[in-house]
């Protein structure tokens, strides 16, 4: 029997304490974390307990209320997702541009917009629209502009990573041809990126909707404000009524997106 | 002279034509674009003179929020535990989504459990996903009270969606073959999902984990403002009494804890998905890395 037939049997893992450690460690925060945020099981069996008692209080959605005057919100709603999503999406384009290493005009840029990017995105969407609250008062108008925002950010980072990773060679050549940075860079990047950007646009889109169903508890329009005057009233079967009717929106939309994104991509 | 020259023969030079129809889809487009664009602006009365002004009223507001306040009391007694508290929301919260979505998702695998199991246990993640967390706290805030908890509880239960649609597409990505060989010499069920499944998706999953505890994170910090726990809570109090500096302050102290977790917890996934620096690692395993990023 040769060498090179005789197969051996790959050697097993090297043992080490490290793991050991940081499975001790992880568990250790976990538990200390726990403390800190009160969780327990036991308390988690007595909320089962009162959950069914306070779900009488839920139960039943009051529609009647619901059919007059929830269409509105809903509308608006709806126009705080279209308007925020287009918006943002339209300004994030020339940025997405600017914030990648292919396409952007200079290094200074680059960076600029890149880290205002970061910057913006890393403040939930909520906290915006507290902000523009203060800004601009109460009412839908704080919600589109936080939404803008939203939707700028992450089409920027999505687009821009794209474009990272685009084909550099037509862009090359369009240089290499005498053409000036911002017709080469459309006529070559842009053909490539552009179902990308239709699918982002989409999907932002779509979290747009879903961020502008709760906005309203902050004061910035839409659906979610009937969820925070009725609580204020103790109207829970109002309450549940509201929150069934955007869990259906939600729904729906993310079912027609995904079905509209697996057409186009 | 000239018959020295050679002419070179070349085919009939001919440029491609454009593509048809560009216009007109450019047309439609647009149209499709501005007519609900104008709806909703009209709806929501906003006009083009307000939407230009709203970025000098928001820089009138940051403009007053520098310099922050960062008085010993601001920083160390008000905002620093809140932020923690945000943190162990965020983990704990990951926790519970971890556990229960990973056995949730193996029953949501279409190639691990039969079609009527993946069907309920999909739909229960679909379900679960449709309720932003914001709103599972708000239901639950009456139930469970004001607190860390219900904040804990909701993101929880929310990461459960999130996770488990992940993982379980993780588990339909797999090479059949090891599971193959682990049946074809007779190991029982445990063993091909002890051995032949989970090797190839761990690390996977766990990449999912810590990028859910990153949005997590996000989400814990604004889930104060219906006082379900986290710093959310801090900046509603500043910016009600219009105290911007100390809003400031929570701003950017949420903000330099949110780039500080990202950025471990992206060298740690990038640890895990790609293995030890220098080691490579098969491309589709990058490709799934980044997939994450469009949830």
């Amino acid at each position: 029997m040769s060498a090179e037939a005789q197969s051996t049997r790959p050697a097993p893992p090297k043992k080490s304490v490290k793991p050991y450690l940081i499975t001790i460690a992880i568990i250790g925060f976990t538990i200390f974390a726990a403390q800190q945020v009160g969780f327990s099981i036991a308390e988690l069996g007595s909320n089962l307990a009162n959950a069914r008692e306070f779900l009488a209080k839920f139960w039943p959605p009051d529609w009647e209320w619901a059919r007059e005057e929830v269409p509105g919100p809903l509308i608006e709603t709806f126009q705080i997702a279209i308007l925020a999503a287009i918006i943002g999406c339209l300004v994030a384009l020339p940025m997405a541009f600017w914030a990648s290493r292919l396409t952007s005009p200079n290094r200074w840029f680059y960076y600029i917009v890149k880290s205002f990017l970061n910057v913006i995105r890393t403040i939930p969407d909520i906290f915006w629209a507290m902000l523009f609250v203060v800004a601009v008062g109460f009412g839908a108008f704080a919600g589109t502009l936080a939404l803008i925002i939203f939707s700028l950010s992450i089409m920027g980072k999505l687009l821009s990573e794209t474009i990272d990773s685009v084909d550099p060679g037509p862009l090359e050549a369009a240089k290499a041809s005498g053409a000036r940075h911002t017709p080469a860079v459309r006529s070559s990047v842009m053909p490539q990126v552009l179902p990308n950007y239709v699918a982002y646009g989409l999907y932002i889109f779509e979290l747009d909707i879903r961020a502008s169903t709760v906005l309203g508890i902050v004061g910035a329009g839409g659906i979610g404000r009937l969820l925070e005057a009725q609580r204020a009233f103790f109207r829970f079967d109002r309450i549940m009524a509201v929150v069934i009717i955007i869990f259906i929106v939600v729904f729906a939309i993310e079912q027609v997106s995904v079905y509209v994104r697996r057409r186009l991509v | 002279m000239t018959d020295t020259i050679e002419t070179l023969e070349l085919p009939p030079q001919k440029r491609p034509e454009p593509p048809k129809g560009g216009r007109r889809t450019r047309l439609i487009v647009a149209i499709a674009l501005i007519v609900p664009a104008i709806w909703s602006a009209l709806g929501l009365d906003i006009s083009i003179e307000r939407l230009l002004s709203a970025p000098a009223d928001m820089w009138n507001i940051i403009k007053q929020m520098f310099p922050p306040d960062l008085s010993y009391e601001q920083v160390f007694e008000r905002t620093l535990p809140k932020v923690m508290e945000s943190l162990y929301i965020a983990w704990i919260g990951t926790m519970i989504g971890a556990f229960f979505s990973f056995f949730l998702s193996f029953l949501a695998a279409k190639n691990i459990s039969p079609p009527w199991l993946t069907f309920m246990v999909r739909n229960l993640f679909n379900a679960i996903r449709a309720f932003p967390e914001l709103l599972l706290a708000f239901i639950l805030l009456p139930i469970t009270g004001f607190g860390a908890y219900t904040g804990t509880l909701a993101i929880g239960l929310h990461s459960i969606g999130t996770l488990g649609k992940l993982s379980s597409e993780a588990i339909e990505g797999i090479d059949p073959g090891p599971v193959e060989a682990i049946d074809s010499s007779g190991g029982r069920r445990t063993s091909v999902m002890r051995f032949g499944v989970l090797p190839q998706v761990l690390p996977t999953i766990v990449a999912y984990w810590l990028y859910r505890f990153e949005i997590n994170l996000r989400v814990s910090a604004f889930l104060g403002v219906i006082g379900a726990g986290g710093v959310g809570a801090e900046l509603v109090n500043q910016l009600r009494f219009r105290n911007f500096p100390a809003a400031g302050t929570v701003l950017m102290m949420t903000v330099i804890v949110v780039l500080i977790i990202d950025a471990i917890s992206s060298a740690i996934r990038r640890r895990i998905i790609a293995g030890k620096p220098g080691e490579e690692a098969p491309p589709e395993m990058f490709a799934a890395a980044d997939q994450v990023e469009m949830l």
